[in-house]
Formats: structure tokens, sequence, C-alpha cells
């Protein structure tokens, strides 16, 4: 047992070990050995360091910004008031009829004005309208997948399940770009309809425009979470119920729906909170005749008004997070851990047999394959073609080429390409390479087991609810107008703090990747390394990180996306002229001209679809662990 | 309680403590889970924490590894408190139950992993290390193996390889063979006690089977809702338990409680053990048999001064006894004779495991040829055992 353990040496039986180590090797070994020692002490400090450095960058790009805004709606004049918060609660145009019910009238005239016909939501109202809407949507579309991908085995079930993921990352502008291009007046459903005689349709600019953009991307995350909890369900489960004396269907209503529907749920407020904040989908296919309370801020901070803009972003703050909340408490009553199930077994795609029980959910199933086709893929479809037809409908690279013209020709006040690829580049990649040692930093903080846990929890957490013109609001009036810190003016570039921003809001997702990995791994092989001589940090970056690594680099891919696609936190920011990105630019050319915004959508797409496949590669030696 | 009856079982060895507890207790919330528990693990003694599941071996066992801290006591590894040191820095070995092997590594890697923080014995290569503990746990020309594809005793003796590789001066076992299959069992525990020997290396042992713990240690400690009960040679534990419940957890024991009516031999008086002593038995304690009518047995009192604290015992005085199925003698009348019913009979192979009723209690009986009907039982007064004696 000759055995010593470096970078020990406050500890009991390990002075002799270094000694012996020293007289072997002499003054060559004694180096290595400090060396060694102090490249222990460096790893034990590194978690320190970067949990500081991630609070900072928190505090920086987040806390201080937003505090900045609120303070900014609560304090008129140097004085602390409510006033603005109770204009807004008694004007009509923000709340609707509830606003005569802070302004003192009946609860009861209130509640009839809003059941009569011509009721006013106001804006607030609209934008939960809207909201409930799209969640009823996104369910619906949602809901017929999850039992596709939970009961059917057909070829490519496994890619059509990673492939739901996709619209969660797809920049909301481009589809927004697809969308114009697919239900516009002279968009690809018209130009179908028109072939077939019927008469042209003109969704955009509606209501229906919006939600339906919406189940494009909430339907998915509602599909995942059922499936998931759908696969959960223990087959003896529902067995058992069978052999008691349930016919299926029964079983199904008694054993199966009690366990999915928690997941639907969960699906269902996740979408509500994500589409009541909704911005650059409302903001190119609804415009400001449906703005929701996001565009309507944007459109306060754009006429400079921060005050009321502020205080209108907390007032929906306060509305998402309620809601949050209540789903929350409900979650945490009704979670269930369930492992090592045996899950139900799936059917194939063909019926076995042409009994009713067995063909009707097929065809059901069929009809919704169009429905989501339709959905799902004609947006995309129709961005491409767009892309590539000209105004006669002939094929064409003109839009390209006006791309490629307007990078040469193109004044200073225009939205030039390159700049937007670039920008878009490297913007996403600084902002990676800082949520990635953000989110894996706060993941291990969050799983490891302290008083106070939750707190922390709750703190890196809060830029997924609270809305990015906020952010970039107080981003732009702290860091970027400049601040002042003991006499010293510090102002951060557009870009840097573009970048923050985006790293701010990649690096949740990030811990929600990484942080379900290490909670999941066998608590005995940390231990095993801790016994065997390794810090906990070591243990962390030899054991615990590997086999997370597949999550990591999941997560990375992610927070890549995020960044290209992230619309609300940098059109504010970027009103400079050079810190613009792709979807600013596709922003800023799709009122005037749909083709070379269709064509921005390309490119945005290609390089999205490339640094996916290229992080996707990075990692793919690891995969399968 | 348990460790001031064992101070006579402690006497004979005096090799240094290795491991110590003194007073520790670790408290969940409002349960201890370990409950003042005083212990010494002397160098190169094979230690056993054995009890039902609850008990706190394990609490036990992840204090001395560091993964716990005690809420109260202290734990000394050589005479040095080991407060505050990191799992890290305590040289001693652990394999979990599930074996923890790092899967991302092959069985060789694992092994090596150790030797990142602890250098291999003077003119030893890395490799060279790695291949000399494979060799001792019978697994060469492994390394180069993914740790999942292993079967069988792989997975373990992989896991004691690796947690032995840095040589640490104690080797913890967290009831690494519960998940086998009986016979792989049995093979595996002696080549652990072979490989322990060979070393010499202190070792601590949680298990919840009795008879692995009796098989394989020196020295045996019983636990029980965080306290110890018991701690002696397995021979001890067998044959003198010190409690009812050691009685009654290690291997089958008939355990009777009564009033002594009578005592006989010399002594009687406050100081000196009577030979034996005639105890009206408790009865059954099933009312729907009617099994509350009282029996005279005679018992020796040859192990009370060892097992109940050396007090004299007199007329009047609560005893707790046991006697082990083997001891009991089917058709037997000449003493202690009890007329029983047979109730179930076991077939184990080498015995058949009968169970007798008498008088509303169950009797535990081994024999070769199973009785049926009414038997007659009786036994020897000198194997009974005293567990506990009391005014």
């Amino acid at each position: 047992m000759g055995g010593s353990k470096t970078g020990s040496d406050s500890t009991p039986g390990t002075e002799d070990g270094v000694s012996d180590d020293v007289d072997s090797g002499g003054p060559t070994a004694a180096v290595g050995q400090r060396l060694a020692a102090l490249a222990d002490r460096f790893d034990a400090d590194l978690l320190t360091l970067l949990a500081v450095a991630t609070s900072a960058v928190l505090v920086v790009a987040f806390y201080y910004p937003v505090a900045t805004v609120l303070v900014e709606a609560v304090v008129v004049d140097g004085a602390v008031t409510l006033a603005v918060f109770a204009e807004i609660l008694r004007d009509p145009f923000y709340v609707g009829e509830l606003a005569r019910l802070f302004a003192g009238e009946s609860p009861v005239a209130v509640a009839r004005a809003l059941l009569s016909p011509d009721r006013r939501l106001g804006i607030v109202g609209f934008t939960a309208y809207q909201a409930a809407l799209s969640t009823v949507a996104s369910v619906a579309l949602g809901l017929p997948a999850a039992y596709l991908l939970a009961r059917f085995e057909f070829p490519g079930r496994r890619t059509l399940r990673s492939l739901t993921i996709v619209p969660f990352v797809l920049p909301s502008i481009m589809v927004a770009v697809g969308f114009v291009a697919t239900f516009g007046d002279r968009g690809t459903l018209n130009a179908v309809l028109a072939t077939v005689g019927l008469p042209p349709v003109d969704l955009l600019f509606t209501l229906e425009a919006v939600v339906i953009a919406h189940a494009f991307y909430n339907a998915p995350l509602v599909a995942r979470v059922t499936t998931a909890a759908w696969e959960s369900v223990d087959a003896s489960a529902v067995e058992t119920a069978r052999s008691l004396g349930a016919g299926p269907t029964r079983a199904f209503y008694d054993v199966v729906a009690p366990q999915v529907y928690p997941a639907v749920l969960t699906g269902a407020a996740l979408t509500f909170v994500f589409t009541f904040g909704t911005f650059p989908i409302v903001l190119a296919l609804g415009g400001f005749e449906l703005a929701t309370v996001e565009v309507f801020v944007y459109r306060l901070v754009r006429d400079l008004s921060y005050a009321e803009a502020a205080a209108l972003a907390v007032i929906e703050l306060v509305i998402s997070l309620a809601v949050l909340l209540a789903y929350l408490r409900y979650e945490a009553r009704s979670s269930v851990q369930s492992r090592g199930v045996r899950p139900l077994p799936r059917r194939p795609l063909h019926p076995p047999a042409l009994t009713a029980r067995e063909v009707l959910p097929r065809v059901g199933l069929a009809v919704y394959a169009a429905v989501a086709a339709l959905i799902f893929l004609a947006p995309i479809a129709s961005m491409i073609l767009a892309s590539v037809t000209g105004g006669d409908g002939a094929l064409t690279l003109e839009h390209y080429r006006f791309l490629a013209q307007r990078q040469r020709t193109g004044a200073a006040f225009q939205v030039r390409p390159w700049p937007a690829i670039r920008n878009s580049l490297v913007f996403a990649t600084a902002a990676t390479l800082v949520a990635l040692p953000m989110g894996v930093v706060v993941a291990v903080l969050t799983t490891r087991k302290y008083r106070g846990r939750k707190l922390v929890d709750a703190a890196a957490m809060a830029p997924l609810a609270v809305s990015g013109i906020i952010v970039g609001l107080g981003l732009l009036r702290g860091l970027v107008f400049g601040v002042e810190v003991a006499g010293w003016r510090i102002a951060a570039t557009g870009a840097a703090a573009i970048v923050v921003a985006h790293a701010v809001s990649g690096y949740p997702v990030v811990v929600r990747t990484v942080a379900p990995g290490l909670e999941g791994l066998d608590r005995s092989l940390v231990e095993s390394a801790r016994a065997l001589g390794a810090s906990r940090v070591r243990a962390l970056r030899d054991v615990e990180l590997p086999l997370v690594w597949p999550a990591v680099v999941a997560g990375a891919a992610f927070a890549f996306a995020i960044s290209i696609g992230e619309f609300t936190a940098t059109v504010v920011l970027a009103t400079g002229a050079d810190a613009y990105t792709m979807p600013v630019a596709i922003e800023r050319f799709i009122g005037r001209r749909l083709g070379p915004a269709t064509a921005m959508g390309v490119v945005l797409l290609v390089v999205t679809g490339v640094s996916f496949v290229v992080i996707e590669r990075l990692g793919g030696e690891y995969r399968g662990l | 309680m348990g460790s001031d009856r064992d101070a006579g079982s402690d006497a004979p060895n005096d090799d240094p403590v290795a491991v110590e507890l003194d007073g520790v207790t670790k408290r969940y919330g409002e349960a201890d889970a370990v409950a003042d528990v005083t212990l010494r693990v002397r160098e190169g003694e094979f230690f056993t924490l054995v009890g039902p599941s609850g008990c706190g071996k394990t609490t036990t066992l992840r204090l001395i590894a560091g993964f716990e801290a005690p809420t109260a006591g202290a734990i000394r590894f050589g005479g040095a408190d080991i407060a505050g040191v990191p799992p890290e820095d305590r040289d001693v070995g652990v394999v979990f139950q599930n074996y923890a092997l790092f899967p991302h590594m092959t069985v060789g890697e694992n092994v090596a992993y150790g030797l990142n923080f602890a250098d291999p014995p003077e003119g030893v290569t890395r490799d060279e290390r790695v291949a000399e503990l494979l060799e001792l746990v019978d697994l060469p020309d492994v390394a180069d193996r993914d740790p999942r594809a292993s079967r069988g005793a792989a997975p373990s003796a992989s896991a004691m390889a690796r947690a032995l590789a840095p040589g640490p001066d104690v080797l913890l076992l967290d009831e690494p063979m519960s998940a086998l299959d009986a016979r792989l069992r049995e093979r595996l525990r002696v080549q652990v006690r072979a490989i322990q020997s060979e070393l010499g290396i202190t070792t601590v042992y949680v298990t919840h089977d009795q008879e692995e713990a009796l098989a394989i240690s020196d020295r045996v400690a019983v636990l029980r809702d965080g306290v110890v009960e018991q701690v002696a040679p397995p021979r001890t534990v067998y044959r003198e338990p010190a409690t009812r419940f050691v009685a009654e957890f290690v291997g089958d024991n008939n355990v009777f409680a009564g009033r002594v009516v009578e005592t006989a031999g010399p002594g009687g008086d406050e100081t000196t053990v009577p030979a034996t002593a005639i105890v009206a038995v408790d009865g059954g304690g099933s009312a729907r048999r009617g099994g509350a009518e009282s029996e005279t047995l005679r018992v020796g009192l040859g192990g009370v001064s060892g097992a109940a604290g050396g007090n004299a015992v007199a007329v009047g005085d609560r005893l707790t006894f046991c006697v082990r199925p083997q001891h009991l003698v089917v058709g037997d009348a000449t003493t202690n004779a009890m007329r029983a019913t047979v109730e179930s009979a076991e077939f184990l192979g080498e015995t058949t495991r009968v169970t007798l009723d008498w008088k509303g209690r169950d009797l535990v009986v081994r024999t070769q040829d199973p009785p049926s009907g009414e038997v007659v039982v009786g036994f020897d007064p000198t194997d009974a055992h005293v567990v506990d004696a009391s005014r």
C-alpha cells in the first residue's frame, strides 16, 4: 500500500507518502508534485470561479438591466409612484372592459360586458385571448402526433421524434417569412387553390395566421412532453386493468389518461406562456393592428415612452409568472417518477385486421398527417420556393442577385447581407462560448443538495420568464448608453450587449439539457471517483461531464441556434447600423420585399442547419452513451 | 448497551485500532440513522456490519468513507480525527453494491483511475499495477474490455481491483455481492476473504445477509435501528447472542421468556450465578389457541456471566433465553419435554426445517427425518443460552 495521494498535504497519512516520492524521484519529482498540487488547487477553485463569473454575467446582463427597467416604471420625476400602472389598468385600450372594474364599476356589469358580442378586450385581453386560442390549436395539433409517436411503430419514427425539437430552434422570423410565403395573397396556398379553381383566401394579418404559426411552434412541444409521458405508462398497469375486467377504452381512461394528461397540461401551460409573450410572429404576421403586449411594448420603446413600456412589460411579466407558478405548483403535486417500466407495445401502421377498431384510428392519423404536413412543411417549402420564384411565377435567382447587389452597392443605412450573416455567426459563437460554461455550472449547482437550492434554481432560470424586450431595453438604456460606476463611465458596444443578451437567453436551455443528465447519473459513480482520490471538480471533469457529454453538445447546439434565431432583444439592441443579424435583416426586408426576405430566410435556414450539423458531428463520437 | 458486553471479546486481540467510531450519530431530519455508535476496527481485520435494511449499516460505511458527515461524535483513522477530511483524502477504497464502474472507460482505465491521484508502489509502472490488480482478482486479460459488457463475478472483481489499486489503508465494501446469484456469491466471498488476507488490508464489509457475515468476518457488528446490538467474532455472535434481537436475527432460533421459579446448584445469592434455573415460560402470544397457560423449563446458566453482565440470578427474575433448532431433539422425553404438534415442514436438502406448535407458540426444529402429528421435543439445559436477565 505505498500509494500516496497528490495535492492533499493537510491530511493524515500523506506526509510520508510525499517524502517517499521526493526521496525516490529527486528534485524533478518534487517539482512535479508541486505542479500537480497547484493544478489541483486551481481545479478546486475553478468551479467557484465559474460560479462567480456566471453570477456576474447574470447580474450585468440580466438582473441589473431588468431592475433599471422596473425602476423606470415606478419612479416618475424622482418620486416612487404606481401612477403609470394605475393609468394602464384603467385604460380600456390596454385591458378592455376590465378597465371599468379597476375604475370602480361593479364586477357583474363588467362580466356582462365581457360576454356581450361587442366586447372590448384591450391589448392585454387580446394577448391572453390569442394565447388561449394558440394553446388550444397547439394541443389539438400536438396530441395526434403524440399518439402516433407513442403507440405506433413505423420506419422513421425515431427520426420524426427527434425532429419535433426542430421548430423550437427555428428562427421565428424565418418561420414568419415562411408563413407569409404560404398564406399571403400571392402565397403557395392561393396558387394551389387557384389551380383547382377555388377562390383565394387572405389569411395574412389575421388572427388565424398568428394562431397557426404559434401552433407550428408549440404543437411539437406538446407532442414531445405527451409522448414521453405516454411512453412511461407501464404496460403491466394496463394489463392489470384489462385482467380486472376493463375494456380497452375503459383501461385507457382509467390507467393511461391520468398519467398522460398532466403532461398535456404541462405542454399547454408552457404554450400559453410562450404565446402570451410572443413577439416576432405577431410583428411579422399580425402587424400593429393585431398587437400583443410584447409588440406594443416594442412600439412604446420605439416611441421613447419608456415608463409606459416598462409598466406594461411588468404587467405582462406578472401574468406570465402567475401562470408559470400555478403550473409549477400543480406539477410539484402530480409529478411521478417512473423508471424501468415496460412501455406499451407499439402497433404497426398498416392495420393487422380490417375492423373498425383497427382502421379508424389509422384513417384519422392519415388525415392528421396531411394537415400536419401543410402546417409544418408548407412554410419551409414555400419559403424556399418563393426565394427562387420571380414576380411572373418563373424560376429565377433574382432575389439572391438582389442580395448580392445590395451587398456590393448598398448604402450605409441599408441592410447588407454579409454583415448580417457574419454578425449572426460571430454573435452565436460568442454567445455559445459564454452560455455553455454558465449552463454547466448552474446545472452542477442546481443538481446538488443544499439549503437554498430552489432559490438558486429560480434565480438562474428567471431569464426564461422575462421578455426579451425588457432585457434588451434594460441593456440598451443601461450598458449601451453607459452607466457610471464609482466615477467611471462604463459603456458596452451594441455587439457586446447582444452577445450577453443571447448568452443569458440561451443558457437556461443548456441547464435544462445538462441538469437532467447529471441528476440521472448514479451517485456512486462520483463517490467512487472521490474515494479513489479525485476532488469534487476532478470527478465532475473525469466522470460526470464525459457521461453527459451528448447533453452538453446538445445544449451548445441549442444555445447556438437560439442566438442565431434570437430576434426580440436583438432588434432592440441592434439600433446601430452595424450590429444587425440575419433575423433583423429579414424583418427589415419583409415589410417591403418578400422575395429578398425569403432569400435571406433560406440563407438563415442553411446557416442554422449547417451549424447544427457541425455541432452534431463534433459531438458525434460520444453519441450512444 | 452492546459495547460493554463485548469488552471481553475485544480483549484477546491487541492489534492497533485502524478505524474508530466514537459515539457517532447521524441524524436525517428527525430520525437517527445511526445513534451513538462506538466501534473499533483493528488493523488488518475483516469487520462486518450486519443488520436488516434500514439499520444504519450503509450510513455507517458512508460516514467512514466521508460521503456523509456525522451529526455528533468522532471518527478516527489511526487515532487521528478525520472530521472535515474529504473522501478523496481519506485513503479508503470503496466498492458499491452496483460497483459503479465508469461506463465510459475500459476495465483497465477504471482500475488505473485512482493512480491519477496516488502513485503505484515503487518500481511498478501504472500498467504493471493495473495488470497486477486484475491478476489478483482473477481477471487477467480484461483490461481492454467495456465494463458494461462484463457479466457474473467480473464487475464486482473489477470494482474491487479499482478500489485496491491506489493502495488504500481501509477497504469499504457495501453489499458488493447482493446482486449475484447464491452460488456465485458463495464463490466470490471466499475470493474476497482470500484477497483481504493476502493484502492484510483493514476491511469494513456491509451486508444484510447474516450467513455471509458469519462466513467471512473476523468480527461482526450487529446493528438495529442505528444502534449496535453486539460486536463479537462470528462464533460468539452465533453461540452467545447478546440480545434477543441478535438471537433472532442471526440464524434460526427459539427464544423463550419467563420468570425464574427455582434455582439449583451452588450460589443463588447476590454474587454467584447458580448452575441452573427453572423458568416458568410465558405463554404464546396468540389468544386464538388459548396458549396463556405456562410451562416450566430447566435452563443452564453457564453463559449468564458473559451475556447478562455477571448479575446473579434469583427467584423472581425475568429471564430471556434461546435454544438453537439443532439443539431441540425430537423424541427426547427426559429433559424439558415439550409436547407439540407439527405445523409445517420445509425440506432444505441436508435437513428439514420443521415448525411445531407448542402451546400457541412456534418452535423450530431441524431434523433429518421429519415427524408428523404429535411429537415430544426436549433440550439439554446447557444448550440454552440466556440473552437477558432482569429483576
